[in-house]
């Protein structure tokens, strides 16, 4: 069985860390009830970063597109994985581009590519006029 | 984030401490030592307890505008928090880091000394 928290919030820079934030402590109420074989530490923090990313990469595109859009973040709790989709209006993108190759000069760009490292799983669908990426980590 | 400025000869230490994310990047940005060109600084990374890709692109802008110096900013003391990001974005070769602040002092004060 899973739970399903959802948050909406104004894609503004003011509410990056009130998702990031939010996100490590659902993530640390979930080790607390089922404690990770490896670091639990390392799963809050890693969680935390992923949607730090997600949210400021939305709140980016959202201002040079509209600036009253709103982002919803839903949270899916299953007993060994979490897993969180952000939802923006955004134009659509693509998660499969190359990573930035700093051997190259090319400075920029890590957001995604730090996504894809520190969680499971990483998807996006266009839905509508709407992205959605979703990040997946077990425990 | 609070961002504590000392002197050390001709190298400041700025030490970071909190979050160095979107909201925090102008306020590490517009520190002194950090925008201004001519100012080799020794960033202590000990109490920064979160950076994202956002503060990374802070840090590594800020390096960029230091260039034309012999070394522009060095990094100490990274927690493994913020160790992980530089690694994981292959931004750690871009940067001299030492484990403590006193050996990345002496290391910025010595390349400077050879470099006039």
């Amino acid at each position: 069985m899973s739970s399903i928290i959802t948050l909406t919030l104004p894609g503004e820079i003011m509410f990056v860390r009130f998702a990031s934030q939010t996100a490590a402590s659902l993530a640390r109420l979930l080790t607390d009830e089922n404690p990770p074989a490896s670091d639990g530490a390392q799963f809050v923090h890693d969680f935390e970063l992923a949607v730090s990313e997600a949210f400021t990469n939305s709140v980016k595109y959202t201002g040079e597109h509209d600036a009253l859009q709103m982002l919803t973040l839903t949270f899916e709790f299953q007993p060994r994985q979490l897993t969180v989709s952000v939802r923006d209006a955004n134009p659509p993108f693509s998660i499969d581009r190359p990573a930035p190759d700093i051997e190259k000069g090319q400075i920029g760009g890590w957001g995604l590519m730090l996504i894809s490292k520190v969680m499971d799983s990483v998807t996006y669908r266009r839905d509508g006029g709407s992205n959605i990426l979703s990040m997946s980590k077990a425990i | 984030m609070n961002i504590t400025e000392t002197s050390n000869g001709g190298v400041a230490v700025v030490a970071l401490e909190g979050r160095l994310d979107m909201l925090s990047a102008p306020e590490f940005r517009n520190n002194r030592s950090i925008i201004d060109p001519e100012k080799t600084v020794v960033l202590d990374l000990e109490k920064l307890d979160f950076l994202d890709t956002s503060g990374l692109g802070a840090i590594v802008g800020a390096s960029r505008q230091k260039q034309n110096l012999a070394c522009g900013i060095v990094l100490s003391c990274m927690n493994d928090k913020v160790r992980r990001v530089f690694e994981i974005t292959k931004v750690q070769t871009l940067f001299h880091i030492f484990d403590d602040t006193a050996a990345a002092i002496d290391f910025a004060t010595n390349r400077q000394s050879a470099s006039t």
